[in-house]
This record gives C-alpha cells, structure tokens and sequence, in this order.
C-alpha cells in the first residue's frame, strides 16, 4: 500500500516532466534534453525565494511557500521562452540532431550557471513535507504523496482539456500535426512553440515542487530525472500526453518497487531500461504512440 | 546519396591524392609528433592528450557509422566502449599473469577480443534497431548502454563498484600505437563506406523503403553497421584502459555517449573527416579547459564548454545564416578572388527566404517535375539542374525528419 | 560535401598549428617557474622559490560539494603556511585541478600535473579517481597522501601512496561492533556503485558474521542513478531499531527526510566519518537522533579546531565539513613531514623529495596533531588515528 502510494507519487513526478518532454518533442520534433536541468533551476528558485520571504516577511509559511512557488513558475516559464528563443529558434529548420546538441549545451550551461549561483553544496527544503502524515488503517501516508498525485492528476486532465478545448490547443495540435498546413492556416507557429516551452516549463516547476519533498538539490539534480522522464514519455509513445501520463507512472512504480527489495535494488536502473526495451520490442511506437504510415 | 560514391570515384580517377587527403594529415600529424617527441621532447600531458584524442576519433568515426550513414540515433556508444575496455582489459591482465608475451602482444590481441566481444553486443542491439526508428531507436540504445553498466557494477570478477585496474602502457608510445590504430579504423571505414556495401547503407539512410525495393538486403546492412561500429568502440575501449590504467562502470554513462554524439554532429553527419576533426577539437578542448580552469575557476569551465558548444551548432546550422556562411566560405572566396565563375553548389541562393516557407522542398519537387515533364523547351540545361539539386538536399539532410514526415 | 571537404581540410592544418603550439608551450613551462595560477599567495618574498602540491578532486558534477571543501581547506593551510613565511622562506603552491570524480579526468590531471613541476601530491578525493592517480604516482616514485580515498587498494598500490581518513573496512568493523551490542536489529542502506560505502559495508558485514549475527540485519542498496529518493528504502526498513547509513551526507539528508516523510521520528540514524556535514543539510523538520564515527567535531572546545572552525567561516561563509579538515591537515601534515626532512631546496626533484618525505612519515616516530586527531603512518600508507563516536542533536 505505501509502496503503491510512493511509487504512484514518484511517477506522477516522472509523468510531469515526461509531459513537458512529449509536449515539446510534438511541437518542435526535438529531444529538450535541457528539461530536467528547468527542474533544477525551479527546485533552486523555490529554494531561495522560500528562504527570503521565510527570514524576512512576517508572512505565514504556507503564503510565503505560495508566493514563492508562484515567481518560481514565472521564472522558470520565462526561461523555458528565452531558451526556445536563443537556443533552439534559430535552428528551426535546420537537422534536429542540431537542436539536440544545443540542448545538451543549455543543460551544461544552467548546471554551471547553478553552480556559480549557488556553489555546489547540496541544498534542501521543507515545504510540503511540512504537512506531516495521515493515517489510514494501519498504515501512515505522507500529505505530500496525496497532493503530488492529486494535483498530478489535475494538471494532467486539464492539460488534456486544454489541448482539446481551447484555440491555442488545437492549434497546437494542428502544429505536431503539420507545421506547414498549420501555417497556411494561420497559425502563428512561433508562437506556439513559445507557449508550448512555456507550459512545459511550468509543469517542471510542479516537478520540482512534488520532488523538493524526497530530494534534495543540487546542481546535476535535473539530470537522471530527466533521462528516466524521457524514458517514460517513450514508454508511452512519444508526443502523446496520456502516453506520457502512463510512462511517468510505470516507471515511478517500477523504481520504487525494485528499491523495495534487495534482490532488485542494486539493478533498478537496469531493470527500468529492460522494461523500457522490452516494451518498445513489442510496441515499438510505444504504448498509446500514434502509428505514422512511412510513404517513400 | 548514391551521388557520393559516384563523386569519389571520379577524384580518384582525376587526381589521386584528394582521395588520401586524411591519411596523409593524419601521418603527417603523426610524424610531426613523434620527431618533436625524439627531438624537443613532449610534455606527458601532450602525449597522454594525444592517445586520447586518438581512441577519441576511433570513437566519433565509428559512431559516425551509424548516425551519419545509416541514418541511426544511437545514445549507446559508450556502452559498447564499457564491454570493450572491461573485456579486454580483462583479457590482457589474465595473459599478462598468465604468459610472457610482450605488452604490444598482449594489446592487440585484447584489442582483437574486446572488438568481437563489443561487435556481439552490437548485434544483440542491432536486433531491436531492425524494429525501431529515429527517437525511440535512440532511447532503446540509451536503455542499453545503462544496463550494461549496471551489469558491470554488480560483477564481481570485474571489481565491482571498485573498478578494475589495467596496466598503463608505455607514455612515449602509446599514442604512436592509437593512431596507428585509428588510421586502420579510418582505412576500414573509408573504404567500407566507397564499397558497394557502403553505398548500400547510404540508401537506406536515404530512403529505407525504395532501397528494400531495390532489392537491398536492409536486414544486412543494418545489422553489419551496428557491428562494425561496436567492434571499433570495443577496440577504443582497450586503448582507454591502456591510457587511463583503472576502469569504471561511471565514466561509460550516457553523457560519454552524448559527448561522442557531439563530436559526429559537430563535424558533420556522414562526414569522416569532420568526425576526426571535431573529436580532436572537443577532447583538447576538454582538456584545454580542465588544465587552464582549476581550483576555484572550475564551475565556470562546464559554462565555457556549452557556449563554445551552442554557438558553434548554431553558426553552422542555423538556416538563417546559411548566405553568412557562404560568404566566409574559404572555397568562395577563392573563387571570388581568382574571379573564376563559383561553383553552381555554392552559388548564394535564395534559400533562407524559401525556409520560411516549411512545405518548400514538397513545393520544389512539384515545380521541378513540372518543369521536366511538361516544357521540352526547359531554358535550363537538364545537367545543370540536377547538380545542385542533389548537393542542396545533402545539406538540408535531416535523418529524423523524414522518417516521420513522409 | 566538397564545401565540408575543404572546411575539415583546413580545420586539420590550424589543429596541427594549434598542437604545435600547444607543444611548444609545454616545452617551455618545464624550464620558467609556471606562472602563479591565481592561488592567492601573491605576498611570497622572493627567496627560496616554491614547492608544487599537485591534486585532483571533484569540483564540478555530482560530487563537487566534497571536491570543493578539501580544496578549500588545502588552500586555506596553504596560505597559512606562507603568510608565515613558508618553509624557510620555500613558498607551498597547491594546483588542484578538476577531475569530476572520475579516473578518466584524474589520470590526465595528473599528466598535467606532472608537466607542470608537480613534486608532491594530495592525491584526489574520490577513491576513483585516485585510483587512476595513485597508479601513475607508483610508477613515478610521487608521494600521495589522500584526504579523503579510503578505498583500501589505493594504498596497496605502493610505497609512496599515503591516505589521512580511516580505512573504510575498519570503520565498518568498528560500527558493526558498535551497533550490535546497542541493538538488535539494524537496517542498512548502502550505494552499491561507491567504492567507499560498499568498502565500509564489507567492512561491516565481516565484522557482523565474526561477531555470528548474521541475522541481526536487513539490507537494502541504492546506486548513483538512483540516489534522489530512498522513500522505498526507508519504507523496507521501517521496523529496525536503527538505521546505518554508511555514505556521504548528501544522501544520508534524504534518507533523513524520508523518515520525517514517513512519520518515523524516533529511529536513529547511525552513519560513518562520511556522514559529518548532515547537520547543514537538515532542518527542523527532522528528529531523528543522529550518531556518527567522526575525526571531526566542529564544536570542540580544542583551540586548533576552533580557530580553523572559525578562520573557514569567515573565509568562506560555511561551517567546514570534514573533507575542509582532510584538506588542511594533509597540507599541514606534508609541510611538518618536509621541515622535519630538513628540506631546504625547492628544486629538489619530485622523487627525491617524495623519498624524503615517505622517509619521515614511516620512521615510526612522527605523528601529527591536526584538526582530524593525533596521526601516525604505518609503512603500508594507513593512517592510525583516534576514531570518535559523535552524536548530533
């Protein structure tokens, strides 16, 4: 039951950033291998900002966590946009392999940018595990886990909502579809895939928040998370939303039970990977992944 | 593609050198090295930098293989370097204790034996790659080079989480023997790739379907260059061991693989010189920076690296810039300045107004068979026409893109 | 493709300018005195000229925060040392190049190193990486004493390897002593891609079955992919009566925080040397009690102690962990081992100098009070000192 419970809270974390991985990867047909490193740099804000209204407002810890929280999501939205912007607009266009390699300079480039900021030293903070624990039954459950899965789920339903309802999300759709048609249609392309790192972004920043509780930060924190995030969201089929959602959860139950036991534990990752390949082998455009028709 | 193949045949009938241009820089590179190393005598940082550099271009070339020609994303390079530095290693150590063979004896057959072991793995991860394509192909390499860490962490006969030690081999010839090394792999693959087999493979980069219709073996050639590609990371793997002395699982993560992945995109997919030419740029720059960035000057070195990175991915990439580049292009200027006629491919084009534009090539296609089939009067020579045609694609190639495009 | 051809053509002529270059550099730095990099002696008198300590150690990536503090403790005895003058008037010079915690970096570190004049050696602070270092050092003739690579082949690798922490099986001995006679039953967590946890596990599971409980404990492993959540760890070993955590402070905080997450409050947190820099990782939310093995206390009352305590606070606004005392002391305990060779020639080669200083750590009488406890070396490099059991409140 706990096991279930962690394992569901840590996937729904895998699942928020695989989402900002699809998202992207639909849009612009490029691997942000730069999107766990907008975790790191959203666990940092939340971090210092937290600390700042704590030592000097006369604020409430929950108003000053909040306040905290909301500028770590602007700021983080805003890097997302001026990554897209320098980084990878100027390579609209070019080979994907291209954007692929300035992603991997962006992560670089935040991690030692963190470094510089906030020196190497690991850095931690009690926001939502301040919450405690609630007991059900026999068993103790941390408030954390609940709100990282509920609220996992309701930024999942209305990202979908989102992508279904609204104008920017259809367009959105119409873009991973076809860029070129979309453009005739008068889509504002640009714009898009603006909107598209910019809610990625955000998502991260909900990741780091639901993660802050279990972890702490550094500057390579973004890195593995966001290897098995990007995992996950190939698990699920790439560039599907409920794929990603899927992935996120498999994998976040896989970990968590293999760390269980200590047969399996020092194989984790191996055993994550296999799971990985495996499913490709038998669905090798992931589980809920669109299959394309390859003309010649 | 099959353009290429054609192109080196024809140097090599006009003039044969062009065709032996790498080699003859690598030798002579080489020779410069080892008289500077007989007469002023290299620092032993040089010389170690020099091995690197060396299994470094073994590495790029080989990957090169299967994302530059086969049209491949593989993130799992490193892994097959992992089984080939524990393996061989292992190798060498038990012939060591075991026998009095000479140490270069002793290298080459580990070399010989981590290739095959590595060229096994190879085709235990071509397999799936029959099945997947573009990114999902990329994480399936990834997953591998991950498991095959995590395997070599939990043996004990390779050390475990302790690693295993090698024995270093001699500093003054060590790098003599990488790059004698390197020019084989070259050789190989040079000629691999100007065979009918090499040609073979670029067909299917280019279009899998039409090169399976053409009766391609595409099972084979997939297969073959996955192979080949691990044999030469095993073999890199071998002269790691015999440069660094102590092996560990940690160094063959993913982000080795990425940094050999940027070396191949860095100079160019499908281009063997460039491989070489990139992979020695970003170890000594790696090096460079570790050496002039130490104590507390460290953290900025990982922020110089990612600028030099994106700025140098974005000057040569991005469409945008495409009428700059060509106007630094020392060919063009050359041309400009001997006032010859510049070659119809580097002609300024009115390309980056036409990449605004994203359905363009499907727009020129139609245009272009328009204009074949229905005017006979075309004003443009048909010759003409098709060259810089073809050239233009090369350029704008893109592996991923198609796949999920068409 | 023709434009690429000669782009890559060029490009191998300016690589091969380039090397020459570089080369050339090389050539001549072996002659000049290197130029001083940045190591804030700047005050040196001109006499004597300088001794060079060469060492790797993570400051960048993942271990950096250790890398880091063992360079900042080193440089601080460095400048101590000179601001008193030096040796004789000999300036001590530290280069303490990055190697990532990895053998790849550490190996061409040290070739640099070497180039550079390098006549002593802090070796790295990774075992992995000193791995690599130390190799090269044996073949060298160069002494090496770690601050902080305890894997116990390092010093097995020769005559000049020297190590300043605890060796780990040792103190995994000593905990498992420990543990056993206060409870009966222990969970242990341990990284199973680390040489240093799983060398103090060994260490512990050896002294377990001697001690005949094998049964008295539960295992559970994490490794360094998979270190930013130990909730399943935690859960698994819920009922134990402690838990060991013989790993670095880093993780151990999270290990903390899965506890408080958990609700379990009560169950203590028993770690090793590794474990001391916990209490800046760890708020209020966590109650746990805490012991651990340490060399360290910052809050000892001993002057030395205090006075580093306080002159790293001032400089680098942080409370020194015990990699920021390795650091020191290994600088400290070179520069008495070199004044009692009587060393009074800094262009001494680094064999001569490594032989002379390998010569007065092993005759059986010197011994060192640092900031770590009093030291003493056997011949096979292993540090004797004092190991203190320290409990956090």
């Amino acid at each position: 039951m706990v096991i279930a419970i962690d394992g569901l809270s840590l996937g729904a974390i895998y699942a928020l950033i695989a989402l900002g991985y699809t998202m992207v990867y639909g849009i612009a047909k490029m691997l942000n291998f730069a999107h766990g490193d907008v975790i790191m740099v959203g666990a940092y804000m939340i971090y210092t900002l937290c600390t700042l209204t704590w030592t000097t407002g006369s604020l409430p810890i929950w108003a000053g966590a909040l306040i905290a929280f909301v500028v770590s999501i602007v700021v983080c939205t805003l890097l997302g946009m001026v990554n897209e912007k320098v980084a990878y607009k100027p390579l609209r266009g070019a080979s994907p392999l291209a954007a692929l390699i300035t992603a991997i300079g962006v992560s670089y480039l935040l991690q030692g940018i963190a470094q510089l900021i906030w020196g190497a030293e690991q850095r931690s903070i009690s926001i939502l595990d301040r919450l405690g624990t609630v007991r059900v039954g026999t068993v103790a459950i941390r408030w954390s886990s609940i709100i990282t899965v509920v609220c996992g789920a309701i930024l999942m339903i209305g990202l979908t909502l989102f992508v279904k309802k609204t104008r920017t999300g259809r367009a959105m759709l119409a873009v991973s579809e076809d860029k070129g048609a979309a453009q005739m249609m008068g889509i504002n392309v640009n714009k898009i895939v603006s909107v598209t790192f910019a809610i990625g972004s955000g998502l991260a920043t909900f990741a780091a928040l639901f993660y802050l509780p279990t972890t702490a930060i550094s500057p390579t924190l973004g890195s593995m998370p966001g290897i098995k995030a990007f995992a996950a969201a190939v698990i699920g089929g790439i560039g599907s939303i409920p794929g990603a959602v899927v992935g996120g959860i498999l994998l976040g139950v896989v970990e968590v039970v293999c760390n269980s036991f200590e047969a399996t534990a020092s194989y984790t990752t191996a055993i994550e990977f296999a799971l990985l390949i495996i499913i490709l082998l038998v669905r090798p455009i992931g589980l809920l992944g669109k299959k394309r028709r390859v003309k010649v | 593609m099959t353009m290429e193949g054609t192109k080196k045949k024809n140097l090599f009938a006009k003039g044969g050198w062009k065709n032996y241009i790498t080699y003859i820089v690598i030798i002579a590179f080489l020779a410069i090295m080892i008289i500077l190393n007989l007469t002023v005598g290299l620092g032993r940082g040089d010389k170690s930098t020099l091995a690197r550099i060396a299994f470094s271009c073994i590495l790029a070339v080989s990957l090169n293989l299967v994302v530059g020609f086969l049209g491949e994303l593989s993130l799992g390079h490193a892994g097959f370097m992992c089984v080939g530095a524990y393996l061989g290693c292992f190798v060498a150590n038990t012939l060591r204790d075991a026998t009095a063979l000479p140490e270069l004896v002793v290298v080459i057959i580990a070399m010989i034996i981590a290739g095959i072991v590595a060229a096994i793995m190879g085709f235990v991860i071509g397999v799936p790659a029959l099945r997947l394509r573009g990114d999902y192909l990329a994480i399936a390499t990834l997953a591998f080079g991950e498991i095959v860490r995590c395997i070599f962490k939990n043996l004990k006969i390779f050390g475990g989480a302790k690693g295993m030690s090698t024995k270093i081999y001699n500093n003054n010839t060590l790098f003599i023997l990488a790059f004698i090394v390197l020019l084989i792999v070259v050789f190989c693959c040079q000629n691999l790739i100007n065979s009918k087999h090499g040609r073979a493979v670029i067909a299917i980069r280019d279009n899998e379907i039409a090169a399976k219709a053409m009766g391609i073996n595409v099972t084979f050639y997939k297969l073959l260059i996955f192979i080949v590609a691990a044999f030469f990371a095993g073999i890199a793997g071998v002269l790691y061991g015999s440069t660094i002395g102590t092996i560990r699982q940690e160094t063959f993560s993913f982000n080795y693989s990425i940094e050999i992945l940027v070396m191949v995109v860095l100079g160019g997919m499908g281009s063997i010189n460039g491989s070489l030419v990139a992979a020695t740029i970003i170890t000594y720059l790696n090096i460079l920076l570790q050496n002039q960035l130490s104590g507390s000057l460290a953290p900025v070195k990982n922020i110089v690296y990612a600028l030099i990175l994106i700025v140098i991915v974005i000057f040569s990439n991005a469409p945008a810039l495409k009428n700059f580049r060509e106007s630094i292009n020392p060919k063009a200027i050359l041309a400009r300045i001997s006032k010859k006629k510049p070659d119809a491919s580097v002609t300024r084009s009115d390309e980056a107004k036409w990449d605004r534009i994203p359905t363009k090539i499907n727009i020129d296609e139609v245009l272009s068979a328009d204009t074949r089939s229905g005017y006979a009067d075309d004003p443009v020579p048909p010759g003409e026409d098709v060259v810089p045609m073809e050239a233009t694609k090369d350029e704008l190639y893109r592996p991923l893109d198609r796949k999920e495009e068409k | 493709m023709k434009r690429t051809k000669l782009f890559t053509a060029i490009f191998a002529i300016v690589m091969v300018v380039a090397m020459l270059a570089m080369t050339a550099c090389g050539g001549n730095k072996g002659g000049d005195t290197p130029a001083p990099a940045g190591s804030g002696s700047g005050e040196a008198p001109a006499a004597g000229g300088k001794i060079i300590i060469g060492a790797t150690g993570p400051l960048t990536g993942d271990a950096s925060s250790y890398g880091i503090s063992v360079n900042q403790g080193a440089q601080m005895a460095v400048d101590e040392i000179n601001a008193a003058g030096g040796l004789n008037g000999i300036m001590l010079e530290l280069q303490m190049k990055d190697d990532k915690a990895a053998a790849t970096d550490a190996a061409s570190a040290y070739d640099q190193l070497f180039d550079a004049g390098m006549q002593l050696s802090m070796g790295s602070v990774t075992s992995g990486a000193c791995d690599a270092f130390a190799q090269r050092a044996t073949a060298d003739g160069l002494f090496v004493l770690t601050p902080s690579a305890s894997q116990q082949s390092i010093i097995e690798q020769g005559d000049t390897i020297f190590r300043l922490c605890f060796s780990d099986p040792e103190q995994g001995a000593l905990a498992a002593r420990d543990l056993s006679e206060k409870y009966a039953k222990i969970g242990v967590i341990y990284d199973t891609s680390d040489t240093y946890s799983t060398g103090l596990y060994e260490g512990f599971v050896a002294q377990m079955e001697e001690l005949g409980k094998q049964d008295a404990y539960v295992t559970r492993t994490f490794d360094q992919d998979n270190k930013k959540d130990f909730s399943a760890q935690v859960e698994a070993l819920k009922d134990c009566d402690v838990i060991f955590c013989p790993f670095y402070y880093t993780e151990a905080s999270l290990v903390c925080k899965a506890c408080a997450n958990k609700g379990l409050n009560d169950i203590p947190i028993y770690g090793c040397d590794g474990l001391d820099g916990l209490a800046a990782l760890i708020d209020d939310t966590i109650k746990n009690p805490i012991t651990y093995i340490t060399p360290l206390d910052v809050t000892s009352t001993d002057a030395k102690v205090k006075k580093f305590v306080d002159d790293y606070s001032a400089k680098f606004g942080a409370t020194p962990d015990q990699f920021a005392a390795d650091g020191y002391d290994v600088i400290y305990v070179i520069f008495e081992a070199l004044k009692a060779a009587g060393v009074n020639d800094a262009n001494m080669s680094a064999e001569d100098m490594s032989a002379a200083v390998v010569g007065i750590l092993t005759n059986g009488s010197f011994s060192y009070t640092g900031i770590t406890g009093q030291m003493q070396w056997t011949k096979e490099g292993a540090c004797d000192k004092i190991l203190n059991i320290v409990q956090l409140q």
